[in-house]
């Protein structure tokens, strides 16, 4: 069977419920993912991290103990070699999150680690530091009847020509359980992303925005130290850059996988699309007035 | 003042169980490393920052934390200090609360070969239950009774805000016991939170020098004046600190040795020292 997600023709020997079916014309995927086996070493590792290699040619390779072996190459292929049970949703968790992010950079997309919603038709994303709120910040705009577009890789294809564009991921959102409660979410029963932690994988289905939309702002959300405080002002020049660049999913990776230049050139491309940053309290039962502050903002 | 060069490197652990003077003498190595009149408390966080803050070991793993249970966390908590170990070219400071414990597999989480040096502070655990009582806005009861819990651990609770990995703290004695007898670890530099306030100019020089720092007199004596505990409470009063739990009142308390005296109950007292007997004894908290 063959998925949908941001715009690839994904086939894979896993099964992936998160995923929405492949729309498009029939064509020869653009994606492929299979189980076998995957090499300890990487033949010319150009960085070694605990749990990461990188392969001069920019391939990936990632290792979750307990969990899975996984190898990206080329943005065209995905290895997945599985420790448990291979249907097990934890597998799809460091598939379809980093090990993904990793498969963009090398398919010249640029992998935020931002949620996105739709605001009158534009995409607009939302980045931050983790536990600054994201996921709870995507949920409560769901509740408000807005469409999201990813919960918390957000892929931009800078070279559409539109300008640059964001390309929707899957029809599902990550929430904790205690943004759950303090949400009231009550959509259908979610799925534990992994067995033994409190985060929960909730379908989304209406909610979810299927088209590939130009991407309008980023915001950069931040801890503020007033629990009340919600202040937003724009970033410019090198402010905006670093930010877009420190927004890159493991843009260090990156560089260290060959793409410096490319990601640069990207984040250049990138500069027409405003960034702002917005500093709040992370005080969960006060999201809603985060979702009004950018709502209103884009609406204006 | 610097740093002087040392063949070795690795990481320098300020540890102790929480509310013992760490963040005092944290910042009074902040000011004797800028050469300062006085810290500035809006930008602390960086010096010494805790060795369980989430988002170095999501960089350094290539993941997110939130993503991984408690336990394998834990696990990779040894890869994550060997990782950042071995790009340091100078000593790394870090603070720690967590007891000195292992991975599943046997590996400690803080590993002689990644150790450069150790202080480990103390402070009286009667004055330490008045002080985390209010610092988690819990009685002083839960308090002695968190003291007292082998199990202990902090930010265990997984959540979406959370900035810290899950730290096994232990209770107020093993997590004392585990940093001193921790095997092949180098000597750790103990410092009592009494004598901080006793003899400041002494303990500062003490920590300098088990780091590896040179420094003078002078300059010791300045970072004492701009780390008074009266003056870190003014400072906070005025303009707050960033390290302050959301449900406390403030940071810096009361700073004082021997407040129990007169804030804990009889019974409060002497559940402390039943609990905690042995090694209040070793440290000379009890007679």
């Amino acid at each position: 069977m063959n998925y949908g997600l941001c715009g690839m023709c994904v086939t894979s020997q896993l099964e992936l419920p998160e995923l929405a079916p492949w729309l498009g014309p029939d064509r020869a995927p653009d994606l492929e993912i299979r189980i076998g086996s995957v090499p300890l070493r990487l033949a010319g590792a150009t960085y070694e991290g605990p749990l990461l290699q990188i392969s001069s040619d920019g391939s990936c390779r990632l290792a979750i103990p307990g969990v899975a072996s996984y190898l990206a190459r080329g943005g065209r292929d995905i290895t997945v070699q599985p420790e448990m049970d291979e249907n097990a949703p934890d597998i799809r968790l460091f598939l379809l999150g980093t090990v993904f992010a990793f498969a963009c950079h090398q398919r010249g997309l640029v992998p935020l680690n931002a949620g996105c919603v739709e605001i009158d038709g534009a995409a607009i994303a939302f980045s931050g530091a983790p536990g600054v709120g994201k996921s709870t910040l995507a949920a409560a705009f769901l509740r408000r009847g807005l469409r999201l577009l990813a919960d918390d890789l957000t892929v931009i294809d800078v070279s559409a020509e539109a300008g640059p564009t964001v390309l929707p991921s899957f029809p599902r959102v990550k929430l904790w359980r205690d943004s759950q409660e303090a949400l009231g979410w009550a959509s259908a029963p979610g799925e534990c992303v992994r067995s033994e932690i409190d985060k929960l994988q909730f379908p989304i289905e209406s909610g979810f925005s299927p088209a590939p939309l130009r991407l309008s702002a980023l915001y950069h959300l931040a801890r503020s130290r007033e629990p009340r405080a919600l202040e937003v002002s724009t970033l410019r020049g090198i402010d905006a850059a670093q930010a877009l660049l420190g927004a890159v999913y493991r843009h260090q990776r990156a560089f260290q996988m060959g793409y410096a230049k490319a990601l640069t050139s990207a984040v250049f491309r990138m500069a027409p699309v405003p960034n702002l940053s917005l500093a709040w309290g992370s005080d969960l039962s006060r999201v809603d007035e985060l979702v009004d502050c950018i709502v209103s903002r884009q609406s204006q | 003042m610097m740093a002087a060069d040392t063949a070795t490197t690795g990481f320098q652990w300020i540890a102790s169980y929480p509310k013992s003077g760490n963040t005092w003498l944290r910042l009074a190595l902040l000011a004797l490393s800028q050469g300062d009149d006085a810290v500035d408390l809006s930008r602390t966080h960086s010096f010494a920052p805790m060795a369980s803050a989430r988002s170095g070991f999501d960089a350094w793993l290539d993941l997110s934390s939130s993503d991984l249970s408690d336990a394998e966390v834990t696990d990779l908590r040894p890869r994550f200090h060997a990782a950042q170990a071995r790009s340091l070219t100078t000593p790394l400071l870090r603070k720690v609360h967590d007891a000195w414990t292992y991975a599943r597999d046997g590996t400690p989480l803080f590993a002689p070969a990644v150790t450069h040096a150790t202080i480990y502070l103390v402070r009286d655990p009667r004055d330490v239950a008045l002080s985390f009582a209010h610092h988690r806005a819990c009685s002083v009861d839960d308090a002695i009774g968190l003291m007292a819990d082998s199990a202990c651990w902090l930010a265990r609770k997984r959540r979406g805000d959370a900035t810290q990995l899950p730290q096994q703290i232990g209770s107020w004695s093993s997590n004392v016991a585990s940093w001193l007898d921790a095997p092949g670890m180098p000597t750790p530099l103990l410092i009592r939170y009494e004598d901080m306030l006793a003899a400041p100019e002494d303990m500062v020089r003490q920590a300098a020098v088990h780091l590896g720092w040179t420094t003078d007199s002078a300059a010791i004596a300045r970072a004492v004046a701009a780390t008074r505990f009266d003056v870190l409470q003014a400072q906070e009063a005025a303009a707050g600190f960033p390290e302050k739990p959301q449900k406390s009142s403030s940071f810096f308390r009361r700073g004082v040795a021997g407040g129990w005296r007169d804030a804990l109950s009889r019974d409060q007292a002497s559940r402390i020292c039943r609990d905690q007997q042995v090694v209040m004894e070793r440290l000379g908290y009890l007679p």
